[in-house]
């Protein structure tokens, strides 16, 4: 009695164990990579931990929470993330709008095009980050020599323009994230029945009159909700002003990412970065949270 | 004459589509273009290519720190693909076919994962990675790369998975096999395209991450393909065509992977997957 007793214990203490031993090895990525650091990062933001002055992390309490809130330069960096974040939706949605009504039709050409037009959100940024620079090149690019004949580039690339090269990064920004939208916008848009638009028809009502009162309301939900996503994303980009501009020129380029990435590197200052990576934490949780509100609801 | 109209209507807009997504292509189209004409031609800033080469290609495939970086990237692209799917399957599995104690919490953890930037979690991983003495390793990049398309991976093959039957896995339980026995002998051939779509997509986001390897790369042995693209960028003396081909070298995957998986993918990115 008592050996099949313990045979069976082990077996159904197995049984319960096996969901939890299959899925152990995601946790544990999903631990290290995402739980960890940002409660590491919140360690770290308390240290005083300057490389050129003490290469040991001591306890700093709030010194870098305070040398945050005088940072000029973190604070300009901070409302250019935000003119970067609500410039990139915009031209997303600028871009993703036409685009969409254009290829919610079901012809051969549609299909393809709403395929191909995926390119852009998948091609890494290295790739699309030089591809634009060559585009926009003072000697070879073609671009560039279109925005010097209509007078809006000079002799010098407007890449190296302190006020123009923040506007066209954040367009090539939102050029990169459009086709996301336009897939949600096409789905979005495939689920108004057709009927409506009919009836609609029947009622005498145009063109215009039938896209502001069905398709507009049918779609600004998927909108608003891709929109945040979309946003999220941008507030935290990095790659494509580093490889375009390098922050540069004059910081005109310098959003968070590359401040905190210039922190750690440049400043030598990760207990500093640190700080800067937890305040983006706290911004990035109340987004979520807002995100995920607006998704449930109807 | 109704019908008429509508097709001609079509057949406008269908140019206007063509036209359209011409222009938004045009910075891509561009690069795949440049990296097959002569510098002089590059140069002339002509649209249309006067003459084609393939000496870009042939220079920097003979660039010895070019041939380090995409045997790195190959390394570390194969690793991740591995290692992801090995992780995935197992955790997908659990998720679908298991109810136990918190799991759902567990799926939104992993979910969770997907929605946080590299960014915001750079500063502490670059900290730790380099105490424990890993900095400048291949070893640190597979690992930290493994996040990019795990959390996609897992969800999307939750829904395979959801989708096969499981009267066929308890049917070869009831013939003497294991549970973990039926998984592999029954459901995994099921979801074998939807395994190799994972892969490659995990492949494909390790390749192209620029990011984390410049923070945690600096010396040439073991830069990737993103990290070799800036060195041919050499300020005082280099050539358009030559980066240009490496942007296309670095795009191929990508590309052949859209072509491969465009459903799968499009799938996987309205599942969730919101990491470009």
């Amino acid at each position: 009695m008592s050996t099949t007793a313990q045979v069976h214990v082990p077996r159904a203490f197995g049984k319960a164990a096996l969901p939890y031993a299959l899925v152990a090895p995601a946790i544990l990525v999903a631990l290290g990579i995402a739980v960890l650091p940002p409660l590491y990062a919140l360690w770290l933001s308390f240290q005083d931990w300057y490389l050129l002055r003490n290469p040991q992390p001591v306890w700093g309490g709030l010194v870098n929470f305070q040398a945050l809130l005088t940072d000029g330069a973190l604070w300009r960096a901070f409302w250019r993330t935000w003119i970067w974040t609500l410039g990139t939706v915009a031209v997303e949605i600028a871009l993703a709008l036409p685009l969409a009504l254009l290829l919610n039709r079901d012809t051969t050409v549609a299909r393809l095009a709403s395929a191909l037009i995926l390119l852009p959100w998948v091609m890494p940024f290295i790739v699309l980050g030089y591809g634009w620079r060559f585009l926009l090149d003072s000697e070879v690019g073609v671009l560039h020599a279109l925005l010097q004949f209509f007078g809006i580039a000079g002799n010098s690339s407007i890449l190296n323009d302190p006020n123009l090269a923040l506007a066209v990064i954040t367009f090539i920004s939102g050029w990169k994230g459009m086709p996301f939208m336009v897939l949600a916008l096409l789905a979005a848009l495939k689920s108004i029945p057709d009927e409506l638009y009919e009836a609609a028809a029947i009622d005498g009502a145009g063109p215009w009159q039938r896209f502001v009162s069905i398709t507009l309301p049918s779609i600004q939900n998927t909108m608003l909700i891709i929109g945040l996503v979309l946003g999220i994303l941008a507030f935290y980009s990095f790659d494509l002003p580093w490889i375009m501009a390098r922050g540069g020129p004059q910081d005109a380029t310098t959003i968070l990412g590359i401040t905190m990435f210039k922190a750690v590197f440049t400043d030598l200052r990760p207990a500093y970065a640190a700080a800067i990576s937890v305040v983006m934490l706290v911004i990035l949780a109340a987004a979520s949270f807002l995100t995920l509100k607006l998704g449930r609801r109807p | 004459m109704n019908r008429g109209n509508s097709r001609l209507r079509n057949g406008l807009l269908d140019l206007l589509t063509i036209l359209l997504l011409g222009l938004v292509l045009l910075p891509i189209i561009w690069v795949f273009v440049a990296s097959i004409r002569p510098d002089a031609d590059i140069m002339s800033r002509s649209l249309i290519p006067m003459q084609i080469t393939f000496d870009h290609f042939a220079e920097i495939f003979s660039r010895g720190d070019f041939l380090v970086a995409l045997r790195n990237s190959l390394i570390v692209g194969g690793l991740v693909a591995v290692c992801t799917v090995l992780i995935a399957v197992p955790a997908a599995y659990s998720l679908s076919r298991f109810t136990y104690h918190g799991r759902d919490f567990i799926g939104f953890l992993i979910l969770a994962t997907q929605m946080l930037p590299a960014v915001a979690v750079l500063v502490p991983l670059v900290v730790i990675i380099r105490s424990l003495g890993l900095a400048n390793t291949l070893t640190a990049l597979t690992v930290t790369h493994l996040a990019l398309g795990l959390p996609i991976a897992v969800w999307m093959l939750k829904g395979y998975i959801d989708a096969v039957p499981r009267e066929l896995e308890e049917a070869a339980v009831i013939d003497g096999s294991s549970q973990l026995g039926a998984m592999v002998r029954i459901t995994l051939p099921l979801i074998r395209p939807a395994v190799v779509a994972v892969g490659t997509f995990a492949f494909v986001l390790s390749w192209g991450e620029f990011l984390l390897a410049l923070a945690l790369i600096t010396s040439t042995e073991v830069k990737t393909l993103p990290l070799a693209l800036q060195t041919l960028f050499d300020p005082y003396s280099f050539s358009w065509g030559v980066v240009m081909a490496g942007g296309v070298v670095i795009a191929a995957p990508t590309v052949l992977l859209f072509l491969l998986f465009r459903n799968q993918l499009v799938g996987g990115l309205t599942a969730g997957g919101i990491k470009g």
